[in-house]
């Protein structure tokens, strides 16, 4: 036996498991996905057990791209919830680390606490955003209208300038529940939690940027803006882009915040959509999770282009 | 280009004070070298004036400007820093030309200039490579080249050889010292080495503790050295210092009007082998090195301090013998004990 079939011999077991664990469930899925299969049928009890004499061939897929109406409405909104916070996260991680990037009395402190959003449960995180700060009548959001709401109105008040203050409207506090809100909630509070995650990897890699360098551009003449272009956002290329990877990743799976703040009214992501097809047609749920697969697959491809590049070198 | 003057300068860092009080003038043109041991305050002064640091007492001008308060950027200095401090992204035309973007300079000028300083450090061939892909002496090149392009009234230089290896360093300071005579440009250079500041300088200046100890040039210095700090560091091997306890002959018959307790120094190539009676030294050999031009000769005083002598040949006697040394009474160098 030569050393290289023993090699692949000895690996063998765990890239076995590995591969079991990966195609079994991708084959149920899309063995579901052929077939009909639902939970609860009283007509058709036959389709509530798994059987290929239930087969549907694309019919699974047909329903859930023609019939049903929300698919391309997640489509949508699982990237604009992606991308809204990737763009945030690295926005609001690159300012702050800059900012504590610096020695100040109370630093460490300043540090854990900045870190801490990320250690919040994210169901947690997202009942005490949406109840307590985005409500409308409860949370800071209704109490902050109200309390401008009350200057407007003793503003108007006033003996000469009221007449001015008068032709204002009044202000109306956002409702974070309705239709297309419910979106903007979660991708603020999936930014206030994963902020942190940014932050936490632009400061190492700060930590580590060239002095000499810095103070070289000094001398050349660039002010503080050009030396965070010209040399701390190419020195931060790699880690921007692992912040990127890996939130595509994970914000590709979001649910708990979803299902919190509205219960998928108006918000709906690939896997929320899931959700609520597998509450009985398994089949379309299965067909889903394999339009979920692609999807993911497409958004890793670009991402991959595009940031791939700096963490290759 | 430009003279440059400091005076009373100062410098401290919230409660350490750095520099105490320097005070000197650099002529238009000039090679000035800042030796001393790590830690004396040699890159301070070199950043205080670049304007890296701030000052805390003091003046520093350039031409007739006091620049205290004037940014680095317009001061009208380039430095060449000790790790190179290259910009990684950014190839070598880029990296040479970011100082005269950064001025909005037109581009046919900026072209122009890095053009001409590419071929002055013959680096025309890497303009389009990355500094990674340099070997250590091209991106010195590199760095000295971003320095040159920007014209300045005087050059900086911190270390620019510590990173280089012991053939390419002897090069490269060689082409230092070309570049000085083309450009003429006043220039400045940091280093702890006493080779280096020998062989460039116009005029060096020891620095020790934040203190100038003397000024001069290489040969001044290594003629006649104020105290045994600048005796001790200048020229290699180390000199011999001896008091009185360890010489043969009284002190005040060597060198007239020494006191007890002054102290000889004596440079090791200076000593020259003798008998007994016509000695001032002995010393019992310990350790021979030859480097086939000449002798190092360890030996051991009586009160087992050690001393150097360098010569053309190695001595005979075995190990351990007494050998007896004088020494021309020109070379002989007297200092107080303070």
């Amino acid at each position: 036996m030569s050393n290289k079939s023993l090699l692949r011999l000895l690996q063998a077991p765990s890239i076995i498991l590995l591969l079991l664990w990966m195609l079994i469930p991708l084959g149920m899925t899309l063995y579901f996905s052929f077939i009909r299969y639902v939970l609860n049928n009283l007509r058709k009890p036959e389709w509530t057990t798994p059987s290929i004499s239930n087969w549907r061939g694309l019919g699974n897929y047909e329903y859930v791209l023609y019939k049903s109406k929300d698919f391309w409405f997640a489509v949508q909104n699982s990237l604009l919830i992606v991308g809204s916070i990737i763009i945030l996260t690295v926005i609001f991680g690159l300012a702050i680390s800059i900012l504590i990037n610096r020695t100040f009395p109370g630093r460490g402190i300043v540090r854990v606490l900045l870190i801490s959003p990320f250690f919040v449960m994210p169901s947690v995180n997202a009942v005490l955003w949406i109840n307590m700060i985005l409500d409308p009548v409860l949370g800071l959001n209704g109490l902050a209208i109200e309390g401008l709401n009350q200057i407007l109105k003793d503003l108007q008040d006033l003996p000469l300038l009221g007449r001015f203050f008068s032709l204002w409207p009044v202000f109306e506090p956002i409702s974070f529940r309705a239709t297309q809100t419910s979106s903007y909630a979660v991708i603020i509070m999936v930014t206030w939690q994963w902020t942190p995650f940014a932050v936490l990897i632009f400061m190492t890699s700060l930590q580590s940027e060239d002095q000499q360098q810095i103070e070289a551009a000094i001398l050349d003449g660039a002010n503080a803006w050009s030396r965070f272009i010209n040399l701390t956002i190419p020195h931060l290329a790699r880690p921007i882009s692992i912040v990127i990877m890996i939130q595509a990743i994970f914000h590709l799976s979001l649910y708990a915040e979803i299902e919190i703040v509205s219960r998928g009214n108006g918000n709906k992501n690939l896997p929320y959509l899931i959700g609520e097809f597998s509450s009985n047609n398994i089949g379309a749920a299965s067909a889903t999770g394999v339009f979920a697969v692609i999807l993911a697959n497409i958004v890793a491809i670009f991402l991959l282009r595009i940031v791939g590049k700096s963490l290759m070198e | 280009m430009a003279k440059l003057k400091i005076k009373n300068l100062k410098k401290s860092y919230e409660n350490e004070q750095i520099i105490h009080g320097v005070n000197l003038e650099i002529k238009d043109g000039e090679f000035v070298v800042f030796v001393g041991p790590s830690g004396c305050g040699k890159s301070t002064l070199l950043r205080l004036i670049a304007g890296l640091e701030e000052i805390t007492e003091g003046e520093i001008s350039i031409g007739d400007k006091v620049v205290n308060e004037i940014a680095p950027s317009k001061r009208g200095v380039a430095m060449v820093f000790q790790n190179y401090a290259l910009y990684p992204h950014m190839n070598v035309y880029k990296n040479m030309s970011f100082a005269l973007r950064q001025a909005r300079m037109n581009k046919d000028e900026i072209n122009r200039r890095v053009k001409n300083a590419a071929e002055i450090l013959q680096i025309s061939d890497f303009l389009l490579k990355t500094p990674r892909s340099l070997s250590g002496g091209q991106r010195q090149r590199v760095a000295i080249g971003r320095a040159i392009v920007r014209e300045p009234d005087v050059f900086l230089f911190d270390e620019p050889l510590s990173n280089l290896d012991a053939a390419l360093r002897v090069n490269t300071r060689l082409e230092i010292a070309r570049l000085h005579k083309r450009l003429g440009t006043t220039m400045i250079y940091v280093t702890h080495d006493q080779v280096e500041a020998m062989t460039l300088a116009d005029k060096i200046v020891v620095l020790n503790n934040g203190k100038i100890e003397q000024i001069g040039s290489p040969i001044e210095l290594y003629e006649n050295p104020l105290n045994m700090f600048v005796a001790g560091f200048i020229g290699s091997p180390k000199m011999n210092f001896l008091n009185s306890k360890t010489l043969t002959k009284n002190i005040s018959t060597i060198v007239k009007g020494a006191k007890r307790e002054d102290i000889i120094g004596i440079r090791p190539e200076h000593l020259l082998k003798t008998t007994y009676t016509k000695s001032i030294i002995s010393a019992r050999l310990d350790l021979i090195e030859n480097l086939g031009e000449n002798v190092l000769v360890h030996m051991i005083l009586n009160n087992d301090d050690q001393i150097i002598a360098k010569m053309n040949t190695a001595p005979k006697e075995p190990i351990g013998t007494k050998l007896h040394f004088t020494a021309n009474i020109k070379n002989l160098h007297l200092f107080n004990k303070k």
